[in-house]
């Protein structure tokens, strides 16, 4: 069904997965240009954004990239950056870990609306300016707005 | 751009997508932002009010057929133009993007293959 709503003229889509990899035997990527894989600093997650971005590769998906999440110390953006060069994985962005983030969640709301200004959400939003960048978006600089 | 997020559960992929979609609506691209996720949360990482999120329907998967190709590759096709399902089952979420879930499992449909 993805590949369908993709195709939709002019529209740009954001897909939140289903967590693990099962669901990308049954083609869910196929019209998938940008996979952003999030990964945590620790082992289980990184090798299992290793195996991701494999699969994805081997299914064709254009651009793969790493996005470090909940990175608590430089220690932390090592990890994840070794792990990453070693599988020639670009990691696009390094988010912080943020409590602001699981506050938000507690609370039942969107990040970007109860702390727009937190480091996580302001990690983001350079995430969002490079990827419209990448794409050509004329506008792109509207997100850091 | 067809971004899709990835990651294990609690990795924070949810925050990724739904801050994503917000932020390119706002540089004035149209966003449909496919919650594909069996227990979907992408509607309040959004900014959609919980009571609201909670209402939003999923497309049925009667809609969606799977065929499988010779060299055992899936498939998926609907029966209805996009456009249509967009219209018929989108919700408006903040920043003018429009929310679309399509991986819930109903409580009737678990099991049913």
């Amino acid at each position: 069904m993805l590949e369908h709503l993709a195709d939709r003229d002019g529209a740009q889509t954001v897909t939140d997965m289903e967590a693990g990899l099962e669901h990308l035997k049954r083609g869910t990527l196929e019209h998938t240009d940008t996979l952003l894989i999030v990964v945590e600093p620790y082992f289980k997650s990184l090798e299992a954004a290793g195996r991701v971005a494999e699969l994805a590769r081997h299914l064709g998906v254009p651009a793969v990239y790493a996005v470090a999440n909940k990175v608590q110390s430089a220690r932390d953006e090592a990890a994840i950056r070794d792990f990453c060069a070693a599988k020639d994985l670009p990691v696009v962005a390094v988010v912080p870990f943020d409590g602001d983030v699981a506050e938000a969640e507690r609370q039942g709301r969107a990040p970007l609306d109860r702390t727009p200004e937190a480091p996580a959400v302001v990690a983001l939003r350079e995430l969002a300016a490079k990827l419209l960048a990448s794409a050509g978006s004329p506008r792109a600089d509207r997100v850091a707005d | 751009m067809k971004v899709a997020v990835a990651g294990k559960g609690g990795s924070g992929k949810t925050t990724v997508a739904g801050t994503l979609a917000r932020l390119m609506a706002r540089a004035g691209q149209q966003v449909l932002a496919i919650d594909a996720d069996p227990n979907p949360n992408l509607a309040v990482n959004l900014g959609v009010d919980p009571g609201a999120a909670a209402g939003i329907g999923s497309v049925p998967l009667s809609l969606v057929h799977h065929t499988e190709t010779a060299e055992g590759k899936y498939s998926v096709g609907m029966d209805v133009a996009p456009e249509q399902i967009v219209a018929e089952y989108g919700a408006p979420a903040p920043d003018g993007v429009t929310l679309l879930l399509i991986g819930r499992v109903e409580a009737h449909q678990a099991g049913a293959g």
